[in-house]
This record gives C-alpha cells, structure tokens and sequence, in this order.
C-alpha cells in the first residue's frame, strides 16, 4: 500500500478530507478519532487487512503516521 | 411504550447466527403517528429489533466482555412496509466477533419476503453498568428451554 493509499484510507475511515490530515496529525486533532472511533479503526484494521490489535496496542497509535506505518507494514 | 422488541428466539448458535420474532399489533402507539391513514412500522424500530435480535446473539456467549450494545449503524435499507399485525422474523449473522467490537449483518422478513436490512456495529458494556437483577428474560426463557 502506498502512503497516499494509506491516508486516504485513515481519511476515509474517519471522515476527514484528505488534505486535511498528513502523517504528523495527532490523534487528538481528529474529531472522528474519539473511543468509537478508536473501536472503528480497530474493526477496519481486522476486517480489511487481518490486523488485529488489543486495546493497548491501539492506544500506542497516536497519530496519522503510526496507522500508516502499520498498514505499510501488512501491505508488503 | 415498552422497548423490547423481540418476543422469542427461534433459533440460536451463541455468537454466530440467530433467527427471532417479533409480533407487532394494531393496537402500538405509534400507528397513531406514524401515520394516519398508513400505518407503517418505523424503521428506526425495525433497526432496533435487528439490533436487539444480534445483541441476544452476542450474549448468549456470556463472555467477561460485558453486555453487548449498539454502537454504529453502518448501513440500512428498507425494502417494503411493515404494517399493522405482522410477524416479523429477524435474522442476524455474526460477522467479526472480538474482544472489544462485534459486527453483524441483519435482515427482517414478513411473509418470507425481506422488507429492511442493516449492518450493524457493536461494543460491550460491563455487566457492572447494569442493575443487579437485570435478565434479559427473552434470551433466558430460551436458554431455560435448550
């Protein structure tokens, strides 16, 4: 998956234009992002790419670019 | 108006798949309303039955997780009306079923015919949250009897 592939899905998953996020946005900066969000995005990430995460581990994400990481990471 | 919008488990594999009915009649308040002249179910509650229906699933599992709860609605349809004294099926397939989240993919039927459809996300609340004596008495009765 390529970068941009990657934020358009953090874009899409949280309901943000994608110009308006970049890999430094924290997660506090991201109304979506909140603990439904946090659950959404642990769904998306099984569902779509098998990535299962514990709780703990999602709250170690704590900006756009540690999401894009991780699916960098299952993509190759 | 009382909330439980299933009457009874048909069938049930905990955490898998579930079929349910619920019978509803002329005579609920909300036909007043909605609307006169042509009356029809809403499908906020027929969502809802959909919901509660896939939550029995989830908690027929009695996991430490908590009591399953509805927290996203990522998509309904509603196909056809459902009138006054109808017998509505409920089905739910248990789609992704973790820890913290749960995903299932919904329909109601009347007549055979499916009239609404959802899928559905969602998470779990301690049971700690509840009042102590609280039972879901649709999904007990069916238990008791399996």
């Amino acid at each position: 998956m390529t970068k941009e592939e990657a934020l358009d899905w953090v874009a899409n998953l949280f309901e943000e234009e994608v110009v308006d996020i970049s890999l430094d946005t924290p997660r506090e900066d991201i109304p979506a992002w909140d603990s439904l969000g946090t659950l959404t995005l642990m769904a998306g990430l099984d569902e779509e790419f098998s990535i299962q995460l514990n709780e703990d581990q999602i709250a170690d994400l704590r900006n756009v670019g540690d999401v894009v990481a991780l699916l960098n990471g299952a993509g190759s | 108006m009382r909330f439980i919008l299933v009457d009874r488990i048909l069938e049930l594999v905990p955490g898998q798949r579930i079929f349910a009915e619920k019978y509803i009649s002329a005579q609920q308040d909300f036909f007043q309303d909605h609307f006169p002249g042509f009356p029809v179910v809403p499908g906020v509650l027929l969502t809802e039955m959909m919901a509660q229906a896939a939550g029995k699933c989830l908690d027929a599992e009695k996991h430490s997780r908590g009591k399953a709860m509805l927290a996203q609605i990522r998509s309904a349809s509603f196909r056809d009306w459902v009138g006054p004294d109808s017998r509505i099926v409920i089905k739910a397939t248990v789609k992704t079923n973790r820890a913290a989240f749960a995903t299932a993919d919904c329909e109601v039927a009347v007549e055979g015919r499916t009239v609404a459809s959802a899928e559905l996300f969602f998470t779990f609340v301690p049971a700690g949250r509840f009042a102590p004596d609280y039972v879901d008495q649709v999904l007990q009765d069916f238990l008791d009897k399996t």
